[in-house]
Formats: structure tokens, C-alpha cells, sequence
């Protein structure tokens, strides 16, 4: 699935010498269904009032939201190859005030859900019915903001949110007992659990969310695999930050081929 | 104050649709007239203040004016990175209006205090910083400010600094020329200038005829009424309830470093925890913030006689 966009990823992270590729790998089906089929917007009008939000709370996944946001032409594909460049907008770690179609700047983990939270929160006072999403981390659920956001959310009744949890199992690494599943359901949330690489396991989830002004809110726990789709690169070691070589360059792209 | 700003509240959030205030589960019942006036823009959010501050960012980001409120340093301390971030990162306006300024909560010990609050705030780009210490300050710089679109901070006392300012008289980023003097610049900021209007007649009788400048806004600093008032006297004495460290005497100094000689005095809080209990006065008395604190620090610093 999304070969093509895997393949982007990692020229962008082999030309700009840097960037996260497991984690952009992680996710990016996850962001290329919901802005296929899912997500209401307007590329020419980003701040359209009426379209729905989606915001990358794992901020070092970026990667996987910025080719996407070029797929459907908020930002060019100059803007894709200055990545990490000076006089570039594409920065590691997305920032709002700079690139077309991001909604938050975000980077240190816990910050999307609260923020999340109080647009979900203003829209419904506003009487609007935009939908929000906020793609979280598994690691990033070990910051308590996540869990203070996720319980105001359940009180507050945010109908109009959605969280979908990257569950890929870096959490794991540092705290085994790691039942997201059990954890999300006790703050009250309407929980669905899916393979986070399966477009109609993504379809079927995102089609089942409610979105009501006043109601459960919902989380998506996708299960994920860190680098998927390239061997070489999945799993939790090394090659979280690394940048490839010319001949690993060459490994990866057969691998996607 | 705390009831001057329920009552701001109240009369605002009748204007504009768009104030929303989140409170950390503190002046729950004085807000009850906003509440029921307001319907949906009133939330007693929980003990959770990260979220609460981050949760103001999205309500900003879609159009809102928020307003946070709770305890100082659980508002600025505690949730420092989410109001960067959140806020200041993201170009998203914002107002936090604190209570226990200082060691106002002079039981309740050190978690409960908070002077370093203009420090911390101050190192954010674009913010701004009041210090109301009457009613109608807090009134009148809430509403030339609370939409303009940038972060700011209300710190408000409990304590009042006696003087009856009126609406003219105050002006966001402006500072009060409160008494005319010649050979000593005394800035004071919040209920400090009540000690320092207490020490005037006792400062004459040493030889210095002191210019009191009161100071309402710390971030913009009215540097123009400062270096008018230094440039004439060449002597200042900066009096407030903050460490040293980051505080207004840190601005004044650098605003005025210019000004050929010149000698200064800070009447502030050392660097150190003010571990004490007592009422808020003997917190004062103990750190020289009153009258006696004054004529002591002119003294030692300056000497009697007057120096130009």
C-alpha cells in the first residue's frame, strides 16, 4: 500500500539528510485514506472554515503528512525537495504558520490532543459540524497531557473528535504493560482497534465513527509496524532517526518497487 | 481584585460572543454570574492545567477569546511549555489571569508561590504582562487588550496598592507619573506603590525629592516615561514583588544603561525560596518590601543629603 508514497519519503529523508522515515511509515495509510475519502478540505483555501481538521499530534511523523498535502496540492513539489533546506517550509517537525494545511505545530509529543480538544470544543459552541482528527502516538501516550485532554474530552461529551493511536509498539519498548486498548475504554472512550495498513480496516473505522456534537468521543487504535513496507527498516532500532546511504537508498526503493 | 475580574467577565462576555473562560477549579462561585450570563463559554475544567492551556490554544485557533485562570504558578510554572508552544509558537492570542501573586498564599508555602512569573513570560516572544493593582486597572487593561491577539498575562494581587486611579488614567503600556520629584526615580510596580507613596515625606526630610512612576504594564515597559524621569534624576530605585532575577529592575537597568551616571537600588526578592509562614505583610516586612525597607536600601545606597 502506498508505495509510491514510501518511496517520496525516503528520497526526501536521502536528500534533506534528515527526518524520521519508520515513523512516516508507520502512518502514512492512515493519512492517505483519511484525506482521500474522509476529510472535507479545501487546498486552494486552507483555513476554509468549514473543513474538517486533521492534526498530526506525533509531529515526527511529518513526513507522511507533508506528501500527502503535496498529493492534494497544498504545498508544491519544490516545497517537498527544499526539505530540511534553508529557505525551506517543511521542517522536521511541521509548523503551522509556515506550511499550507498543517493545523498545529507540533513536535514535543502531548500537544495535538488538548489542542484538539478545544477546537472540537469551539466548533460545537460555533454550531459547526466539522470533524476533527488527531493522530497520537503510542510512545506519545506515556505524557500525561494526552490522558488530562482524553478525560476533559469524555466529560466535555466531544461527539466531534476522533484520535487515532499509532500503536506500533514503540511505547512498548520503554513501558510493557501497555494496554491502550483497556486504557483508552476506561477513560470512557468508544474504542475500535484495527490494522492500521489495511485500507478497508481504515475505511470500515473511519466510516463507523459517529460524529455527533455531544457524544463519545472515539479512538482508532491502529495497529502499526514502524518502517513498514521495507525490511530492512522495521522494528525499533537504528534506523528511527538514520539516514540511508546511496546503496541502502537503492535497497529501500527495490523493496517498494 | 479577584471579584473585579468576575465582574469584567461578566460585562465582556455580555459584548462578545467570543470570550470563553476555562478556570483549574478557583473562582468557581464568583463566576457564576458569567456562567449563567454566558451559557456554553464557562468551563471549570479540573486540576489539570496543561490540558487547560493547550485546550485555550484550539478555542483561539478556531476564534475565541480565552481566558485561563487559576493559581499562578500551577497556570505559568507548571504549563510553561504548552503556553510556548501552544500559544506563543503558533501566533495564537491568549489571556491568563492568575491569582496568589507572589507570596500573596504566604501560608501556604512555596508550591503556592509564584515571583517568577514576568521571568518566564518575558523570554516568550511576543507577550505581554500587566500588573493591576486597583479594580479599574484590571478592568480597563483587560479590555485594551484581551483581543489583540497576542498572550498575555494578568497578574492580580490580592493585595491593592490604596490609590484611586480612574479609567483616563490607565492605559495599556503606559506607565503613571504618580508624584513629581528631582534628584530620585522610584519605580514601583503593583501594591508596592503603596510603600512607596508612604515613604515620600521621609524620603524629603532625608534630601531626596522622589519621582514616583508607577508601573501597571511589565511587558511593554513604558521605557519613555523611565528615561525621562532617569535622565533627570541619575538616581533609581526599583521596588517589586519578584525575584530579582528577571524582573522589572532587570528591564529598567537595561532600558536605561545609556544614561551616564547613573546608580541604582532594587527592592525585590532574593534568590532564594521564601520559605516562611505568616500573613502576606510579615512575607513584606521580612524581605524589606515596606516603608522601613525603603529609607533603608536609599540610605545604605545613596546616602542622605540628596545627591544632584
Amino acid at each position: 500500500m502506498n508505495e509510491d508514497l514510501r518511496r517520496k519519503i525516503a528520497q526526501m529523508v536521502y536528500d534533506g539528510k534528515d527526518g524520521h522515515m519508520p515513523s512516516a511509515f508507520s502512518i502514512i495509510d492512515i493519512i492517505e485514506v483519511l484525506y482521500r475519502d474522509f476529510l472535507k478540505f479545501d487546498a486552494k483555501n486552507p483555513q476554509w472554515p468549514e473543513r474538517d481538521y486533521f492534526i498530526l499530534s506525533k509531529g515526527h511523523g511529518c513526513l507522511a503528512l507533508y506528501v500527502i498535502l503535496e498529493r492534494h496540492g497544498f504545498i508544491s513539489s519544490r516545497d517537498i525537495a527544499m526539505f530540511c533546506k534553508s529557505g525551506g517550509i517543511l521542517g522536521e517537525h511541521p509548523d503551522c504558520t509556515k506550511v499550507p494545511g498543517a493545523e498545529a505545530s507540533t513536535g514535543s509529543l502531548g500537544h495535538g490532543l488538548p489542542l484538539a480538544v478545544g477546537i472540537a470544543l469551539g466548533l460545537r459552541l460555533k454550531g459547526m459540524n466539522n470533524k476533527i482528527y488527531v493522530l497520537v502516538g503510542d510512545g506519545e501516550c506515556h505524557e500525561g497531557s494526552i490522558w488530562e485532554a482524553a478525560n476533559v474530552a469524555n466529560n466535555l461529551q466531544l461527539g466531534n473528535l476522533c484520535v487515532i493511536v499509532d500503536w506500533n509498539g514503540s511505547a512498548a519498548q520503554l513501558m510493557p504493560r501497555d494496554d491502550l486498548v483497556a486504557k483508552w475504554r476506561a477513560f470512557g472512550w468508544e474504542v475500535m482497534v484495527i490494522d492500521g495498513h489495511s485500507d478497508s480496516e481504515l475505511h470500515g473505522a473511519f466510516g463507523r465513527v459517529r460524529f455527533q456534537a455531544k457524544g463519545t468521543p472515539t479512538a482508532i487504535i491502529a495497529k502499526t509496524v514502524k518502517g513498514k513496507g521495507v525490511p530492512m527498516i522495521e522494528g525499533h532500532g537504528q534506523w528511527h532517526h538514520r539516514i540511508p546511504t546511496e546503496e541502502e537508498l537503492r535497497i529501500i526503493m527495490e523493496a517498494l518497487s | 481584585m479577584r471579584q473585579q475580574f468576575a465582574d469584567t467577565m461578566l460585562a465582556v462576555g455580555q459584548e462578545d460572543p467570543n470570550l470563553v473562560v476555562l478556570v483549574g477549579d478557583i473562582s468557581h462561585f464568583i463566576l457564576q454570574p458569567f456562567a449563567k450570563a454566558c451559557p456554553g463559554r464557562y468551563y471549570n475544567v479540573g486540576i489539570c492545567e496543561a490540558a487547560i492551556v493547550t485546550m485555550a490554544a484550539g478555542l483561539a485557533k478556531v476564534g475565541f477569546y480565552p481566558v485561563v485562570h487559576t493559581i499562578a504558578p500551577f497556570i505559568i510554572e507548571r504549563p510553561f511549555e504548552h503556553i510556548k508552544l501552544d500559544f506563543c509558537y503558533q501566533k495564537l492570542g491568549g489571556n491568563i489571569v492568575t491569582v496568589g501573586s507572589a507570596f500573596d498564599y504566604a501560608t501556604l508555602g512555596c508550591t503556592h508561590h509564584c515571583y517568577d512569573d514576568f521571568a518566564l513570560i518575558k523570554t516568550l516572544p511576543g507577550t505581554q504582562i500587566t500588573y493591576p493593582a486597583c479594580p479599574v486597572e484590571f478592568d480597563v487593561l483587560f479590555r485594551q487588550t484581551y483581543r489583540n491577539n497576542a498572550l498575555t498575562l494578568f497578574r492580580v494581587p490580592g493585595q491593592q496598592h490604596g490609590q484611586d486611579f480612574t479609567a483616563r488614567d490607565i492605559k495599556f503600556g503606559r506607565g503613571i507619573k504618580v508624584t513629581e520629584g528631582s534628584n530620585l526615580t522610584v519605580i514601583a510596580t503593583g501594591p508596592q506603590l503603596g510603600n512607596a507613596l508612604a515613604s515620600r515625606d521621609a524620603l524629603d526630610d532625608m534630601g531626596w525629592h522622589a519621582e514616583i512612576l508607577y508601573i501597571h504594564t511589565i511587558r511593554p515597559l513604558d521605557m519613555e516615561l523611565i528615561r525621562a524621569s532617569v535622565n533627570k534624576t541619575r538616581r533609581v530605585l526599583v521596588i517589586e514583588e519578584h525575584m530579582r532575577s528577571g524582573g522589572l529592575g532587570d528591564d529598567v537597568l537595561r532600558g536605561t544603561i545609556n544614561i551616564p551616571d547613573v546608580r541604582y537600588a532594587f527592592l525585590s526578592i532574593p534568590d532564594e525560596f521564601v520559605t516562611g509562614y505568616g500573613s502576606y505583610q510579615e512575607h513584606c516586612d521580612h524581605l524589606g518590601l515596606n516603608r522601613e525597607g525603603i529609607l533603608n536600601i536609599v540610605r545604605n545606597e545613596f546616602g542622605t543629603g540628596g545627591g544632584r
